[in-house]
């Protein structure tokens, strides 16, 4: 199993606490960047040396919002080909479509019980460090 | 010599006489001849003379006998001398048989007209135009008219009047109704709130009350204008087409929206409905137009348009809102459940038995919040018609999805009685109808062995589907509470109050209904009616 570089977008501190203890308590060690919003990203994601191999945003986030991002960075020639996976509170038809249709990777909803969120993110990260991926 | 004058002489003399008498007498002779004969020619005369003044009385009688009018014939006195037929027919009196004055037959109001018109034919020797009405025998009250006139002899003195009197009473009544028929006509026109324009190859011959308000221009102004001097141009000509069609008789009528010109400038929508008068020979004589201001229509549909376009931004708006509350109220909640997870798990050992059960506490009543979160937002968007995605839907299919879904204690069996029917729905609606009333039956059994069967029954235009369960069962008084948003029955995590009021509103947006029967301690029924 690789270790992945992992850009995590989320606002609300508690979440990202959350990722991180989940992290923290399976052992692995995969790499994570922080970023508490869209511009934050977009700031990190210029240094091209640090292209994360996995991008975990949240949907709802001040200012630029999850859909507003992803479509910038669907539009980039380099950027389009970093997996982008949802993790939202939204189980909105229409939201879910409209990820899809901007080009996600996945959409995860975020569960209300702590097990079961450690549960998805277990499989999430596990199942991406078993898939190729294209290296900007 | 002259004693003895010669017997030649006097035998000549002699002859001369006798000749002279001879020619006296032949004179006297041919005289008398021419005499004669004149004295017959004068009888020939006279007898030709004798028939044609026959012929003239006898012609003249057939006139008056003949003649449409009634003829009478009175003396000064006012006895009646003659009448024709037609008087007869009239008034009903034979005067061979009875005697008739004329002045017996003057109704009495009108008596003192009926005087004071007989004087003056006296003194003028002729009358017209008397109208009055007059009794008669069989007919009872007549309206005549009368021309009249007297008759005077060689000294020139009065000695019969003659009168031809005309019956008008149907005539009169005729033309009241006519008249009547006018004014109500008229009436109706007049007030009528529409305005009325009666118009003449594209000329203006009649206006309304109504259509005068409208456009500002007096009664006789409009007269002096053709429509188009009313008319807003492009319109005018736009509408040309039809004109066209009404004259070419294709069309009878129609009806366009148009604007009319007022007096001072200003504009006006109207409704306008134009019908084709025509000859009995199909020819366009007028056209009539009904004018209906519309713009205060048009201003109101025109704020209604607004009000349904603020009103729909609106109930975005307020389902954006559901959403994103929801949504936002549920973040804590994740976070709380996290936190309390952490504490349990770094400080387990510490944590007494009391402490790790409320903890259990605060993570179900997180759950139960989370639950109501989530109901609130699934009642918001059940009864959006916007986002119906109707299609055919396997009944089957979705009862199986849902007990795959729902939790189903080990006790507890759902089953499906008879083959479910297709049905036309959106998919998402049809299973949270089916899912809210089926665990609401699985969680409130309270037997050893719990049972939910569902069926159907095909009723022509609609379905009947029942959901049976052996559970609590539900009192009386709360068959219609239940459906109200909020009205829980227990204390349960999973039970917010809000699963039955999600299932009226899918059902109001389906036209369906649903009612139960319920035996407490025995099971309830649900019957849910849907259209085919």
């Amino acid at each position: 199993m690789k270790t992945l570089s992992v850009l995590l977008i989320e606002d609300d501190m508690i979440e990202t606490m959350k990722f991180n203890r989940v992290l923290n308590s399976l052992e692995l060690k995969h790499k994570v960047t922080e970023a508490t919003n869209g511009e934050e990203a977009l700031k990190i994601l210029k240094d091209k040396n640090r292209i994360p191999d996995l991008i975990l945003l949240d949907l709802n986030m001040p200012k630029m919002n999850g859909k507003e991002l992803l479509k910038i960075l669907k539009d980039d020639p380099v950027l389009r080909y970093i997996p982008a996976i949802i993790l939202s509170t939204s189980n909105n038809h229409q939201d879910i479509k409209e990820c899809y249709e901007i080009g996600v990777a996945g959409y995860i909803m975020k569960p209300l019980k702590y097990e079961e969120y450690t549960q998805k993110i277990k499989n999430l990260l596990s199942y991406w460090s078993v898939s190729e991926l294209i290296k900007g | 010599m002259n004693k003895t004058k010669s017997p030649e002489i006097l035998t000549r003399a002699l002859f001369r006489e006798r000749e002279a008498r001879k020619q006296a007498e032949k004179i006297l002779e041919d005289k008398s001849m021419e005499l004669y004969r004149l004295t017959q020619e004068l009888k020939k005369a006279n007898a030709k003379l004798k028939k044609q003044v026959d012929q003239k009385n006898s012609e003249l009688k057939g006139v008056f006998q003949n003649l449409v009018d009634a003829y009478v014939l009175m003396d000064v006195f006012g006895n009646v001398i003659e009448m024709n037929s037609a008087a007869v027919e009239l008034f009903g009196y034979d005067i061979s048989i009875e005697s008739l004055n004329v002045m017996n037959l003057i109704y009495k109001e009108d008596y003192e007209y009926a005087i004071t018109s007989f004087r003056k034919l006296i003194t003028d020797g002729i009358f017209s135009d008397y109208q009055a009405r007059v009794y008669t025998k069989k007919k009872g009250v007549r309206t005549v008219h009368i021309n009249a006139s007297i008759i005077f002899d060689q000294k020139n003195k009065p000695i019969a009047a003659q009168g031809i009197v005309r019956d008008i009473t149907e005539e009169l009544r005729g033309k009241e109704v006519f008249e009547e028929q006018k004014k109500q006509l008229s009436v109706i026109v007049e007030n009528s709130s529409l305005g009325i324009v009666l118009s003449q190859y594209k000329k203006i011959i009649q206006t309304n009350k109504a259509f005068q308000n409208l456009i500002g221009y007096s009664k006789e102004e409009l007269e002096q204008k053709e429509v188009i001097d009313i008319s807003v141009r492009d319109e005018y000509e736009s509408s040309s087409a039809f004109f066209e069609k009404l004259h070419r008789g294709i069309i009878d009528d129609f009806s366009i929206n148009r604007r009319f010109v007022k007096k001072d400038g200003s504009k006006f929508w109207a409704k306008t409905s134009i019908a084709a008068v025509r000859t009995a020979d199909g020819v366009l004589r007028y056209q009539v137009a009904l004018v209906e201001d519309i713009t205060e229509q048009l201003e109101a549909e025109k704020q209604n348009k607004e009000l349904l376009l603020s009103l729909e931004k609106s109930n975005q708006e307020l389902k954006d809102y559901a959403h994103i509350v929801s949504h936002d109220l549920k973040s804590p909640l994740r976070s709380i459940n996290a936190l309390v997870n952490w504490i349990k798990e770094d400080y387990n050992k510490e944590l007494e038995g009391t402490g790790l059960d409320n903890i259990a506490l605060i993570e179900n009543t997180l759950e139960k919040m989370e639950n109501l979160i989530s109901g609130i937002l699934n009642y918001s968007s059940a009864g959006n018609k916007n986002n119906l995605d109707t299609q055919k839907l396997n009944l089957n299919e979705i009862i199986t999805d849902i007990t795959d879904t729902i939790f189903i204690p080990k006790h507890v069996t759902v089953s499906i009685k008879n083959k479910l029917p297709y049905i036309y729905g959106d998919r998402t609606r049809i299973q949270q109808l089916f899912q809210n009333i089926i665990s609401n039956a699985v969680n409130y059994i309270d037997k050893e062995e719990g049972k939910v069967d569902i069926d159907y029954q095909d009723k022509d235009s609609y379905y009947v589907f029942s959901i049976k369960d052996n559970g609590v069962g539900i009192k009386k008084e709360y068959h219609e509470k239940i459906f109200k948003i909020f009205q829980s029955l227990s204390d349960n995590k999973n039970s917010t109050g809000i699963g039955l009021s999600i299932v009226k509103k899918i059902l109001d947006l389906y036209e369906g209904d649903i009612w139960l029967e319920s035996k407490s301690g025995v099971g309830t029924t649900f019957y849910i009616s849907l259209k085919k």
